[in-house]
């Protein structure tokens, strides 16, 4: 059932893995369980114990009971082959970079709470391997896995957005100077940088070390190999972990005093988040690799880890803490009555955990793609995988922006639209980032409206890019219509700017609000400024296509009204448009949308654009002008009013665009040159030995193409090909330029009554044949 | 003429026009359902955009944008019916078909920019996020949910209903067929249900439906205002989604491109012409869906200068005549001034029975001595060797600029050498064809024809 509608090739059924019954397997999954429990377990008490320890110390007696305990258990130093100099310089980086990630998700631990570190920061290669190739390369392994990634990605933003952490109002109280040491001073600072409070910030820590733990362990294998496997290699690294560490160490206790009382206190719980964090954790997590497959046992292993940490999270109720503060007393400690709760936005977020998990560590299902190449003999399928292998090679980044900036600026129409996009986006990005910097909405929803422009301009580039681009099988007549498309798209679009400005004037007219006209005057002049550039750039363009359809000067009227109405949806959002301006130019406009749509603009892409920028020049004056009338005199019921005015003449003029698109898009003859097409018409069929033609086709492809199709019926004494030349230069001088004529004679009729056989065709023919006969007679049909 | 005027007809008395189009469609039944619906679906419409700016949701902005194309959908489904009933019984019944995959273009064009505006809207809102009302947010979804599942089931609307099956997957469609493959591994009874192609839109309507219920109810409990901001985004997507594939579909037919699927049926039926007697090369291939599922196409078939005309016309149009309904063949012919012409030696009256074989059997080559050593030693599969005398010393050299500029200006190397079929080599490296051997050329042209089915 499963292979029957999957397209995939290496189906999972007989070919992929062969699983093991979970039966034989329950000794192991017992034993994952025990132990991700304990080590839940640790990771609790663990964060009990970062409020008392200074984190360097903790990490330094981690490492170090973990290194007595494995010398003592996995001999590095008896066994195996002797390890040379660069391979303890290796050990000694690496060790480092251990030291680092431990620290990060120590302190990250500190900042979340043990529940939130668990989730985070637990997941097992696999996942977080699967889930970055999603991410970040197209063979990301199937809906599923995609359907995985983007679980996860909502669980984090969950913990992000919805948790709400008691703790983090008291947290964010915290004195300066309260940090022990240098180094969680510099993390604090830069988690305050960030703006964020301090349990958010822990949660980017956490999945950036996440992810730094993930390129170590990767990056480790080979060392491993090299020192001698895998357990080896962690007892090492504990070793010289420890003695890195022991010198700040010294420091650290020289310098500061410690807030611990009695470290016999915290002999067992030491002992206890040794054994199960460091050492039972890795000896069974690799036992359990051995004899389960690496997926099965990381969705297992997280499986419990956050049902079991959703368990204590309820349940724990910090004994170590109350132990600990009836014995110090200080009253430093109060403020832990508040720990890290169990939230609703933990709660989601856990099951989305779990349930991204083990989408993302189970084994993917979808084989590669693979195309049929033919049957064999005995009648399987053979499939090619070629196509996967091409797809890889492809260019490096830097290549291809140089590449496609080049094609860019060869050519006049998009090297004018990416100057105007590139100087477009500088303001936008200038606007946003001071509109951030000084906190002003207003300037940040305009910033973005400007985008939303920008995307026209983009889409505008893109088709004027595309069009150059060469003949392909599929695209048989080259891509100069994706000029137009753009066009007609770009018209869709000032249509919905249009309605949503209507509906927003709408709502506004049966409630005017207050508009604070203080930030606008700067903003719209700097925008009037950068469009008056686009528009001496794309004037001329524009002019010049216009002037080919001989309608320059309609053109011309046309834009101003249209670029005016845009304005309004511009700023529509802060409630201005220009009162008496919009007003002056209706007529304007209204008679110039006439005009223009008896010639065809010959480039509907540029067409588009222009009215773009025309609309937002016109729209950066109508602030202005609305500004100071809104200052002068306080008419605020003019303003929906204005906008509902703009929307209509927006729409009243984006239709000349509209219509010129769909008419090309439609095939129709071309209307400017219908007068030459059917003078062309009369002429061939006054060409000598032409019956007559039928089914005569002509249609703009692009700007520069112009195709046709025509048959023609024959005398049977002519030579065609001399026929084919008359016909083909008349049609030429009416402007067709890519044209073909299907020649036909009686014998043509008389052949394809031979070859279909159908009764019914060989019907048709004849009467095709009869209506030839008296053609030739001289009567036409058309 | 066989052109449209859909726009003209705007321009004679508009209101005469419309009260007797008014009577053409409530005549009909199927149309009146369609007017009668099309009411409601205004009527819904409005007063879901009435509670949506009392609700302040953006989400339910965003869900009824969907019931707004379903309105779109439905407009044009009624003015094709007018259409149909009094236009196209005379001009242009073939064009008329354009208009459909222009109207499924524009409407599913006009939603996603609208979602592109709900998404716009939705990260100004991240900024700052208001407050949403519920009152009215469950209530209007169901509305909108019963309105959409209720036009969409009852009235066929032919166009998006090929569309929506001829186009590609959209990623929605796709997950929620693994879903349900999965559920079908647990429980084999629902394949039936699940497993079919899904309707893309009663998917997309569900889902909206459903986050916007997850929104109430976090709203409603938590108060978690950012969930309706997030739930817009995630209905934008979705919409995105969803019309995506569709708007690509009708575009590559607007493009006047070829349909990725017919193209191995087409040059199977190429290589069966390039074999035929007489022909040397097929070029300048164009084929182009007219509407939905109709092919329209031309082609320039180079033939030898005693082959006939009329017959390999008829046999180029009777085998392309299965797959391309409205054909336009050129044949050409080299240096035809030249009087050795032997083009009317053959008579129409004496056809060989053997011609008339059948579509899959290709007329067997009679022995020619002079000219067809070259296309006997190759082998039947390469489609055009063009013989290498034509490429460098054509006798008639001096016709070519006459003819050729006109069929293809466009053609990036030189006019009088322009031999190959250029839309398979231009598909290639054009470099290999440059140095204009004749060879070079056959086995550019037989891997250009040999890639797409590998591919």
């Amino acid at each position: 059932m499963d292979d029957k509608y999957s397209s995939n090739v290496l189906s999972s059924g007989q070919l992929g893995m062969v699983e093991v019954p979970n039966a034989r397997l329950t000794r192991y999954i017992v034993l994952l369980l025990v132990s991700k429990v304990l080590k839940a377990l640790g990771i609790f008490e663990s964060y009990d114990l970062l409020k008392v320890v200074h984190i360097v110390q903790f990490i330094f007696i981690l490492k170090l009971g973990c290194a007595v305990i494995l010398v003592f258990f996995q001999k590095p130093f008896s066994s195996g082959k002797a390890i040379s100099k660069r391979q303890w310089i290796k050990l000694l980086k690496h060790s480092v970079i251990s030291c680092i990630i431990s620290l990060l998700g120590f302190f990250g631990l500190t900042l979340c709470g043990p529940l939130r570190t668990l989730l985070l920061f637990e997941h097992s290669d696999v996942v977080v391997i699967a889930l970055l190739s999603v991410l970040f390369t197209s063979s990301g392994g199937g809906p599923s896995k995609t359907r995985g990634a983007a679980l996860f990605i909502i669980a984090v933003i969950c913990l992000l957005l919805f948790d709400n952490d008691d703790l983090m109002a008291k947290m964010a109280e915290h004195p300066e100077g309260h940090h022990d040491s240098a180094l969680t001073h510099a993390l604090y600072t830069a988690i305050a940088f960030l703006g964020v409070a301090d349990h958010k910030g822990g949660v980017v820590l956490l999945v950036v070390s996440l992810c730094l733990k993930i390129g170590f362990h990767t990056a480790s294998r080979k060392l491993s190999v090299e020192i001698g496997g895998a357990k080896r290699l962690y007892a090492l690294d504990n070793l010289v972990s420890c003695i890195v560490l022991l010198p700040w160490v010294i420091v650290l206790s020289a310098t500061t005093e410690s807030k611990v009382e009695s470290w016999s206190a915290l002999i067992l719980p030491f002992g206890m988040i040794i054994f199960s964090v460091m050492i039972l954790e890795f000896y069974v997590e690799s036992i359990c690799i051995a004899k389960m497959e690496a997926p099965r046992c990381a969705r297992y292993g997280s499986i419990f880890l956050f049902l079991s940490g959703l368990l204590l999270a309820n349940f724990w109720t910090h004994p170590l803490t109350e132990q600990l503060r009836t014995m110090s007393k200080t009253p430093q400690q109060e403020s832990t009555e508040t720990e890290h709760v169990l939230s609703g936005g933990v709660l989601v977020s856990a099951i989305f955990f779990i349930m991204a998990d083990s989408i993302l560590s189970s084994p993917s299902k979808k084989g590669q793609k693979g195309t049929l190449v033919g049957y064999s003999p005995e009648g399987t399928p053979l499939y090619n995988f070629m196509g996967d292998a091409l797809q890889h090679t492809s260019q490096s980044l830097p290549r291809f922006i140089k590449d496609s900036l080049k094609q860019i600026l060869e050519e006049y129409d998009s090297r004018q639209i990416f100057y105007f996009l590139c100087l477009n986006l500088a303001f936008t990005f200038v606007e946003l980032f001071y509109g951030v910097w000084t906190n002003s909405l207003g300037l940040i929803s305009d910033g973005f409206h400007m985008l939303f422009d920008c995307s026209a301009l983009v889409l505008g580039l893109f088709a004027a890019l595309m069009t150059r681009w060469k003949a392909t099988r599929i695209y048989s007549y080259g891509y100069g219509r994706v000029e137009i498309l753009s066009g007609f798209i770009n018209g869709l679009f000032l249509m919905v700017i249009a309605f949503f400005v209507f509906v927003e004037s709408v709502t506004r007219l049966v409630d005017p609000p207050n508009i604070n006209t203080d930030m606008l005057t700067p903003v719209s002049v700097g925008g009037l400024l950068v469009n008056l550039v686009g528009i001496c750039a794309f004037s001329h363009a524009h002019s010049h296509g216009a002037a080919k359809s001989n309608c320059s000067s309609h053109d011309h009227g046309h834009s101003h009204g249209h670029g005016h109405s845009e304005h309004g949806h511009s700023h529509g959002g802060h409630g201005h448009g220009g009162n008496g301006h919009g007003q002056s130019s209706h007529g304007h406009s209204h008679g110039s949308s006439h005009g223009h749509s008896h010639g065809g603009g010959m480039n509907a892409n540029m067409r588009g654009v222009f009215l773009h920028v025309l609309a937002d020049t016109l729209g950066s004056v109508g602030v202005i002008i609305s500004t100071i009338l809104i200052r002068q005199f306080g008419w605020l019921i003019a303003d929906p009013i204005c906008s509902l005015f703009i929307s209509t003449l927006i729409f009243l003029s984006v239709i000349p665009l509209l219509t010129d698109a769909a008419e090309v898009l439609l095939l129709r003859t071309p209307p400017e040159h219908e007068k030459d097409l059917n003078i062309a018409l009369e002429k061939i069929e006054k060409v000598e030995g032409v019956l007559s033609y039928r089914d005569p086709h002509f249609w703009r492809h692009s700007a520069s193409v112009i195709a046709g199709t025509i048959h023609l019926q024959l005398m049977s004494d002519v030579v065609e090909q001399r026929i084919i030349q008359q016909v083909t230069a008349i049609l030429k001088d009416a402007g067709v330029n890519n044209l073909s004529v299907q020649v036909e004679k009686e014998a043509y009729f008389q052949h394809m009554s031979g070859l279909t056989t159908g009764f019914h065709d060989v019907l048709a023919m004849t009467q095709q044949m009869e209506s030839m006969n008296y053609l030739k007679d001289g009567t036409c049909i058309m | 003429q066989g052109t449209i005027h859909p726009f003209r007809k705007t321009h004679r008395s508009f209101f005469g026009k419309l009260s007797q189009e008014f009577r053409l469609v409530t005549s009909d039944r199927q149309s009146w359902r369609i007017l009668v619906f099309s009411m409601l679906n205004v009527f819904c419409t409005g007063c879901l955009l009435m509670w949506c700016s009392s609700t302040n949701s953006m989400a339910l902005t965003a869900y009824t944008y969907l019931t707004i194309f379903d309105l779109f959908s439905r407009v044009f489904s009624v003015i094709f019916v007018c259409l149909i009933a009094h236009v196209c019984v005379c001009v242009f019944s073939t064009r008329f078909k354009r208009l459909e995959v222009l109207a499924v273009f524009a409407s599913t064009v006009l939603v996603q920019l609208g979602a592109l505006f709900i998404l716009k809207e939705s990260v100004e809102r991240f900024v700052e996020q208001p407050e949403v009302h519920t009152g009215r947010l469950l209530v209007g979804t169901f509305v909108a949910l019963f309105f959409n599942l209720l036009t969409l089931l009852s009235v066929k609307n032919k166009p998006f209903v090929y569309v929506s099956e001829a186009a590609s997957t959209s990623w929605l469609q796709e997950h929620v067929a693994d879903l349900s493959r999965s559920l079908c591994g647990i429980i084999p009874g629902l394949s039936s249900v699940l497993l079919p192609r899904m309707n893309p839109f009663v998917l997309i309507n569900v889902a909206g439906a459903l986050s916007l219920s997850i929104t109430y109810m976090l709203i409603e409990i938590n108060n978690y205002n950012a969930v309706d901001t997030a739930s817009a985004v995630a209905i934008g997507l979705m919409i995105f989604g969803t019309m995506y594939p569709m708007s690509v579909y009708s575009g590559k037919v607007l493009l006047q491109t070829t349909p990725s699927h017919v193209i191995g049926q087409l040059d199977k039926l190429l290589r069966e012409v390039s074999t035929l007697e007489g022909v040397l090369e097929v070029r300048n291939e164009h084929f182009w869906t007219v509407g939905f599922g109709s092919l329209a196409g031309s082609v320039h078939v180079r033939i030898r200068r005693d082959a006939n005309e009329q017959m390999v016309l008829a046999h180029v149009t009777n085998r392309l005549f299965t797959l391309v309904s409205t054909l336009t063949v050129q044949i050409f012919k080299d240096d035809w001034i030249r009087p050795s012409l032997m083009a009317e030696a053959l008579p129409a009256s004496t056809l060989r029975p053997s011609d008339y074989g059948g579509l899959s059997s290709f007329v067997p080559p009679p022995p020619k001595p002079s000219e067809d050593i070259n296309r006997l030693t190759s082998t039947p599969f390469k489609p055009s060797s063009p013989p290498p005398e034509f490429s460098f010393n054509t006798p008639g050299r001096h016709v070519h600029p006459v003819v050729l500029p006109n069929t293809q200006p466009q053609r990036p190397y030189g006019m009088g050498l322009s031999y190959g079929a250029s839309p398979y080599t231009s598909m290639l490296n054009q470099d290999l064809a440059r140095p204009g051997m004749g060879i070079g050329i056959g086995m550019n042209l037989g891997m250009g024809a040999g890639m797409p089915s590998l591919q």
